[in-house]
């Protein structure tokens, strides 16, 4: 239990650094850059020690990383192709 | 025609031990957080895209009370992990009181998560806020994302925390075993999770 205990202390540790972070008031782009890599360490941790990833065979944790890591990326290729379609319509005469 | 092909396969998949190692019961619900991560990523993805391409997108959260009410809220659904943990670990060990006990923690802090969770939803519609009005004049989409996403969220903790209900009762009852506690378990953490990017990205993001 205390190691889990010293999980959640480092996920809270970890929210404070996302405050503080907005707090100073950086430009949005870094802002947004900053919060999103703190939060998939938090979630990598959770994952890790809260969900026993780190404890289940590599191959079984690797599929399912893999599975939402593809997906993301497809959504990230796809809906930027919505955008160069949304410049291409045709504008009424 | 008899299907010895079929019976030959039953018995073939009964004796084949899992490739992942996991029971069954444990890789369907990992299967359902892989679907439902990408349902968050999807609605998270739109939300990135509109946000980053409104460049006058409302900031409607203060410091005080919106961001604050949020760090309470993150600390009580961390927090639940943490006992529904305690919970897993007590009913692997043979202590069913005790892991009763713990999942009635996990269920008060989940249903607290709600409470505070509405009362912010209540004081923004009282804001004039609605699905499709921003009533500080800038683009309707800040009230739409906001109320869609944190709404999808909440409808995940609000369902696991009567989960984890039904779940304890059977347990109470010997209906149950800690393989189940685990698999909810499982469930909850991924609640958990999905509100380490809510958070950052719908509140933190928009502070005024």
């Amino acid at each position: 239990m205390r190691r889990y205990v010293i999980v959640w202390l480092g996920l809270l540790g970890i929210v404070a650094l996302e405050v503080l972070v907005t707090l100073v008031r950086p430009p949005t782009g870094f802002l947004l850059a900053a919060l999103l890599v703190l939060a998939f360490i938090e979630a990598t941790i959770a994952l890790l020690y809260f969900m026993h990833l780190r404890y289940e065979r590599r191959v079984f944790g690797w599929s399912l990383v893999l599975a939402v890591l593809i997906t993301v990326v497809l959504m990230d290729h796809f809906w930027f192709d919505a955008f160069r379609l949304l410049h291409q319509r045709l504008t009424t005469p | 025609m008899p299907e010895p092909s079929v019976a030959a396969a039953t018995v073939h998949a009964g004796s084949e031990p899992s490739p992942f190692g996991v029971p069954s019961r444990k890789l369907a619900m990992w299967m359902f957080i892989v679907a439902d991560a990408a349902t968050f990523a999807a609605v998270l993805f739109a939300y990135g895209y509109v946000r980053v391409a409104n460049p006058d997108w409302t900031r409607p959260f203060a410091v005080w009370p919106s961001i604050v009410n949020g760090v309470v809220m993150t600390v009580i659904l961390l927090t639940s992990s943490l006992t529904m943990i305690a919970a897993v670990l007590a009913a692997q060990a043979e202590r069913r009181a005790v892991a009763v006990r713990w999942l009635g923690a996990t269920m008060a802090l989940g249903a607290m998560f709600a409470a505070l969770h509405l009362r912010e939803w209540i004081a923004m519609i009282g804001e004039g806020w609605r699905l499709f009005r921003n009533p500080l004049g800038g683009t309707p989409l800040v009230g739409a994302t906001f109320f869609s996403i944190t709404g999808l969220h909440l409808l995940h903790v609000v369902s696991g925390v009567v989960v984890i209900g039904v779940i304890a009762l059977g347990y109470r009852k010997s209906r149950f075993d800690a393989g189940h506690l685990e698999t909810t378990g499982l469930y909850w953490h991924f609640v958990d999770l999905v509100w380490m990017f809510v958070f950052p990205l719908i509140y933190l993001l928009n502070v005024r």
